[in-house]
């Protein structure tokens, strides 16, 4: 059965009490940290109880596809930090490549353990009216959000049990052995360390969470340091213990200053000579920017076909790039109907509906296009399908997306799962958490 | 091919002690076609244990970690190298052929190449180099303590001033708005006291050097210490350390020499 095929009725009903749920989610801290005009607010990401469902077997077909988009990602990223052969067979132009800001010369060479750059997948995903399952985006720095499903279906088991006694639902409180035995498979002898930034990061609930489920040491930079190549753990009797793989939720370019900017305050000197020396594992690995740049998103398909000779199970959303002339001459003359996108921006910044704009806005739109191709890249506007909400106890439809968590340790594999998140705006298309959305649990089914 | 002898020394003083000392240096000269390494000594101190890789770009990388408190850091490399820069070095990476931090041009710069570009006739990369070099020796002048390691081309175009490392970066600019790929060279040339900087072109197959703050070619008397897009790159040495220190002083020599300093 396809999830569009659903007795609405059935599916469309709350889990719980919405407010208790938040109140608990609030009294564990489960917050989102945003900094609005250069000031830290810390705001709860606010849950809603009506559950979005995928049926089993919608998700074994999506599963099927994600596997498949982040094996060809991995190696993707193998190739383009090794022989390149991607762009010598004239399947990607090299410019795509190179100036890519993700792009990192100084992992040139790197091989990381058992090949696997991208150990932690979140790749975003709208269904559309007619049931079909689109990428709108790939995840493969450090992906936030799958605590947030993880705590809110603890919390609802807890305050509706007999809603997963009496439905068939996939138990989705493996997240925790799944990312444990990503790390282990990719674990160079040592511990397992979640790297954080502190406590003022927008997703600092979660690298607590992670650490306490998978048995990690949550670790900041200074209790960390790299004697002879390997990465040790400072303890707390002044010994040492060393570190086999740093989950690190801070970007690369704060990763080493001796390698990478040089004013970073957060990150770990040397850590990169302890990496390519092989001593540790980086998860996700440094310079992963370059596969999931908004550019090289429409090149995915093809190094799909490329790298595995298959043919793409999901598909992109219909995706122009105004780099090609014929492209650029489709975006100039549809550009009040697209959504164009800023390839340097994430968080839900830089998108841009045509639409919503003025005709002068889009007359400096379209300048700005010609002056500068490769910067954007357009789409069609997906006509999603929304989702029931409860807005002050009252029914209403959102649009809504899906952030589904793929993991790659000795196979890949698609947490049975994800974040939906919702635009609380009626208008809105944009989910982002960052950009003030909320949250609902993903039930598969399992049957 | 020339066999010369080179001497390179660095003393970081504190002005109060310092702990958790990492850094990596960059030191070591790498054994290429056009450079054959016939000696060279390492010595750090105080003595510390120190690894050794080859990073990306293909530089000798001395890594260590000095946790007790020192109030000073020294290292020198002594040895002996057999130059030959006729020789083709062939190690290219299609990252030399775009802007990187330091040689990302402004408007300014991209002006100033627009102009010089239009007035250039020759279709020989080696030919438009000396004549882009002839029109930065025209423009800017080399002035000491006119700029940091931190400036960028942009920066130092602006002020029409700088030091072998901005002349380097402004041509390397230059060069990769005209489409040659192009790579900053941090190194020891005739006995200037100091570290020098200079580029390499990338020929289509093999690298050629030139150095735009002499504005002249390279010679047997360049030896290279480390190779990158740009400066941050190649810095001889990176350094994160922690104390209640306020200044520090570095005192840095360097000598090339056609014969032995014993």
């Amino acid at each position: 059965m396809k999830t569009a095929e659903l007795n609405k009725e059935l599916y469309s009903s709350p889990v719980g009490n919405a407010e208790e749920i938040n109140e608990l989610l609030r009294r564990y801290g489960v917050k989102f940290g945003i900094y609005k005009n250069g000031i830290f607010k810390e705001q709860l990401f606010p849950f809603d109880p009506i559950p979005r469902i995928i049926t089993h077997d919608d998700f074994t077909d999506m599963e099927k596809g994600l596997v498949q988009r982040v094996d060809a990602l991995n190696k993707f990223l193998f190739d383009i930090y090794h022989d390149k052969n991607i762009i010598k067979d004239g399947v990607i132009p090299e410019n795509f490549v190179y100036i890519s800001s993700g792009y990192l010369p100084q992992c040139e060479g790197i091989t990381p353990p058992n090949n696997i750059y991208s150990h932690i997948s979140g790749i975003d995903l709208v269904q559309s009216k007619d049931g079909d399952w689109y990428i709108l985006e790939d995840n493969l720095r450090i992906p936030s959000g799958a605590s947030y499903p993880l705590i809110a279906r603890e919390l609802t088991r807890v305050a509706s049990p007999a809603a997963f006694s009496s439905n068939s639902i996939v138990d989705n409180r493996n997240y925790a052995k799944l990312l444990k035995d990503t790390m282990d498979y990719s674990n160079c002898g040592g511990i397992n360390a979640i790297l954080t930034p502190g406590r003022y990061n927008a997703a600092y609930f979660e690298h607590s969470y992670l650490a306490e489920l998978t048995n990690s040491v949550l670790v900041q930079n200074d209790e960390l340091f790299v004697e002879d190549n390997v990465l040790y753990h400072k303890t707390y009797t002044g010994g040492k213990t060393k570190v086999g793989a740093l989950y690190r939720r801070i970007s690369d370019d704060y990763l080493d200053p001796l390698t990478f900017e040089p004013q970073s305050l957060i990150g770990i000197p040397n850590l990169m000579e302890a990496y390519r020396s092989g001593n540790v594992a980086i998860i996700n690995a440094p310079g992963n920017g370059v596969a999931d740049d908004k550019g090289i998103y429409y090149f995915v398909p093809k190094m799909i076909e490329y790298y595995l000779g298959e043919k793409p199970v999901l598909k992109n959303a219909p995706t122009y790039l105004p780099f090609y002339e014929e492209d650029k001459e489709y975006v100039l003359k549809n550009l009040d109907r697209l959504v164009i996108k800023d390839v340097a921006e994430a968080g839900g910044y830089g998108v841009i509906f045509g639409s919503e704009l003025s005709d002068e806005k889009l007359e400096n739109m379209r300048q700005t296009i010609i002056n500068e191709p490769r910067r954007f890249i357009a789409q069609e506007v997906i006509d999603f399908l929304d989702l029931p909400i409860l807005d002050d106890g009252r029914q209403v439809m959102r649009k809504a997306d899906l952030r589904a968590f793929v993991l790659s340790g000795e196979q890949t594999k698609v947490w049975a799962s994800g974040l939906t998140r919702f635009s609380r705006n009626p208008d809105s298309f944009v989910v982002n958490s960052s950009q003030g959305g909320g949250f609902k649990d993903t039930w598969v089914l399992s049957r | 091919m020339k066999k010369l002898y080179f001497h390179f020394s660095t003393k970081l003083t504190f002005d109060n002690y310092v702990h958790d000392h990492s850094f990596a240096l960059r030191c070591i000269p790498p054994e290429t076609p056009s450079q054959h390494i016939l000696s060279c000594e390492l010595n750090i101190s105080p003595f510390v244990s120190a690894m050794q890789t080859v990073d990306s770009f293909g530089n000798n990388v001395t890594s260590s970690y000095l946790k007790k408190e020192h109030r000073y850091l020294d290292f020198e490399i002594t040895g002996c190298a057999e130059i030959d820069c006729i020789a083709q070095k062939t190690d290219f990476m299609p990252c030399y052929s775009y802007q990187s931090k330091y040689t990302k041009p402004d408007s300014a710069l991209t002006e100033w190449y627009s102009e010089i570009s239009s007035g250039c006739t020759a279709d020989d990369p080696f030919e438009r180099i000396k004549f882009f070099s002839d029109c930065l020796s025209e423009v800017m002048t080399y002035e000491k303590n006119s700029t940091d390691t931190a400036t960028t081309a942009a920066e130092a175009f602006a002020i029409k001033k700088g030091v072998c490392q901005d002349f380097t970066h402004v041509m390397l600019s230059v060069l990769r708005m005209d489409g040659i790929p192009c790579r900053y060279i941090a190194g020891l040339a005739s006995c200037d006291g100091e570290t020098h900087s200079w580029l390499e072109i990338w020929t289509g197959e093999y690298w050629k050097g030139y150095d735009p703050t002499n504005n002249c070619d390279i010679s047997d008397d360049y030896l290279v210490l480390s190779q990158g897009r740009d400066f941050g790159d190649c810095a001889v040495d990176r350094g994160v350390m922690f104390g209640a220190y306020t200044k520090q002083l570095q005192l840095i020599e360097s000598c090339l020499s056609e014969s032995s300093f014993y």
